[in-house]
């Protein structure tokens, strides 16, 4: 008996990783605002900004829920860090 | 037919379910199988080319291509009929509005509700009366579970996974009714939201299961109960605001309709008075107030409530179009309401159902 597959085949490609930076001082941090908590997100931009020493871009997402469009992940991409995900 | 998916060769039927187990190609519940001849007769019934996309499924990103989609219809039970409108239903839920990427990972519990609309509910046996939110009809099952089983298979939202619900429901496994429109004094749902009378529509809506609102009376009486029954503070709408939809049965319906209430009256009077004291919703907690300055500062929540004032009333959604209300289930005395996601979305969702591509 032939059966189709419900399913796509895995992706067997995917992206190679950056190499990790050894300091965060003068690096390019993307920071991914997904517009929720605005002050704690501002907050973190700042301590980011002050601690480090890194050139902080604040890139923000339309929704909190909704996924992040391709030219904002290009964007933060193009960074040498990204802060994609903040938990609340 | 040219059809590109991958050849499963299997000796006998408990095989084939098994190895569906196996792959975690199921729901939980055994499968019909999706053999090739039954994958094209579902194609054919849709006349688009197998290799059509509707769009990438959240959140993994696999194509709701035709030939897939009827796959999964297949599994779920659907007959060739059926499918146009479990097509309509994917369109629907794959618009922007809809944002099925947050409601299929969302810790909340929604799941996305597809009403049937259109003389099609009625030519294909789908329920619309006694029970309508339960078992027992081959199209409500069949085109829920379809909906639900390419969910599954094509964006891959498990719950061991990136589906983060934490409670969900049982809507998981199939979750489709059809708007009782012969005892129904009023336009059905799809009309109101722009589609032709006489027109066959699906309507998405992302909402937690139904809950029962004992409800029968005067028109007074009834929207007394309603209201309550609405802005209870576990609702995130009352945190966030949101859309909820109203299950009113024929008899209340009638009732209302004789009293010289429209949908849009009961709506308007809904939106008025199922409130809460800003005093009630602090009392949750300073996680629920953190929720709604979030929203507040995003621009989200209206500035015409005042949020330091204790006795301001906050409703439950921001325009009394964002009250749904269908015909739907037994005459009797219970109706229910099925509050949505809140603010962030899931947000209802008509698609007209087509017959041709």
């Amino acid at each position: 008996m032939e059966l189709l597959s419900p399913v796509w085949p895995a992706a067997t490609a995917s992206r190679p990783a950056k190499t990790r930076p050894r300091a965060l001082s003068g690096i390019r941090i993307a920071l991914v605002d997904d517009n929720l908590d605005i002050p704690f997100t501002t907050h973190l931009e700042t301590l980011l900004t002050e601690r480090t020493g890194a050139k902080v871009r604040r890139l923000v997402k339309p929704s909190g829920t909704a996924p992040s469009p391709p030219a904002l992940l290009d964007d933060a991409a193009a960074s040498d860090v990204a802060v994609v995900g903040i938990g609340l | 037919m040219d059809l590109v998916s991958e050849r499963l060769n299997v000796e006998d039927y408990d095989e084939a379910v098994e190895l569906f187990y196996e792959r975690g190609w199921t729901d939980g519940l055994p499968i019909v199988l999706p053999t090739r001849r039954r994958v094209e007769a579902m194609i054919a019934a849709s006349l688009r080319d197998p290799q059509h996309s509707l769009g990438a499924v959240p959140p993994k990103g696999g194509p709701a291509t035709i030939e897939k989609l009827a796959i999964n219809a297949v599994m779920g039970g659907c007959l060739p009929e059926h499918f146009p409108v479990v097509i309509a239903a994917m369109q629907a839920m794959l618009e922007p509005t809809h944002n099925l990427n947050g409601v299929l990972q969302t810790t909340h519990m929604c799941v996305s509700l597809v009403i049937v609309n259109g003389p099609i509910a009625r030519r294909l046996g789908f329920n619309s009366r006694d029970g309508v939110f339960g078992n027992g009809y081959r199209a409500n099952a069949a085109v829920g579970r379809a909906v639900r089983l390419a969910l599954w298979n094509l964006g891959g939202a498990f719950p061991w996974d990136t589906d983060k619900s934490t409670l969900s429901h049982p809507g998981e496994y199939a979750f489709c009714i059809a708007e009782e429109e012969e005892d129904n004094p009023w336009r059905p749902l799809h009309v109101e939201r722009g589609c032709p009378d006489g027109s066959d529509a699906v309507t998405v809506f992302a909402c937690e299961a139904p809950h029962s609102v004992f409800c029968y009376g005067t028109p007074e009486e009834m929207l007394h109960v309603l209201t309550d029954s609405m802005c209870a503070l576990g609702n995130n709408n009352v945190h966030v605001l949101g859309q909820t939809l109203v299950t009113l049965n024929p008899l209340n319906a009638e009732e209302f309709a004789r009293r010289g209430w429209s949908k849009a009256d009961i709506r308007h009077y809904l939106w008025e008075h199922a409130r809460r004291r800003l005093a009630d919703v602090r009392a949750c907690g300073v996680v629920h107030e953190q929720f709604r300055k979030m929203e507040r500062d995003a621009g989200r929540y209206p500035h015409r409530y005042d949020l330091d004032n204790p006795t301001t009333r906050l409703p439950v959604t921001a325009t009394p179009d964002d009250i749904h209300i269908v015909v739907a289930g037994g005459r009797s005395y219970f109706a229910a309401v099925l509050p949505g996601w809140g603010g962030f979305g899931g947000f209802a969702v008509t698609r007209r159902i087509e017959w041709s591509s």
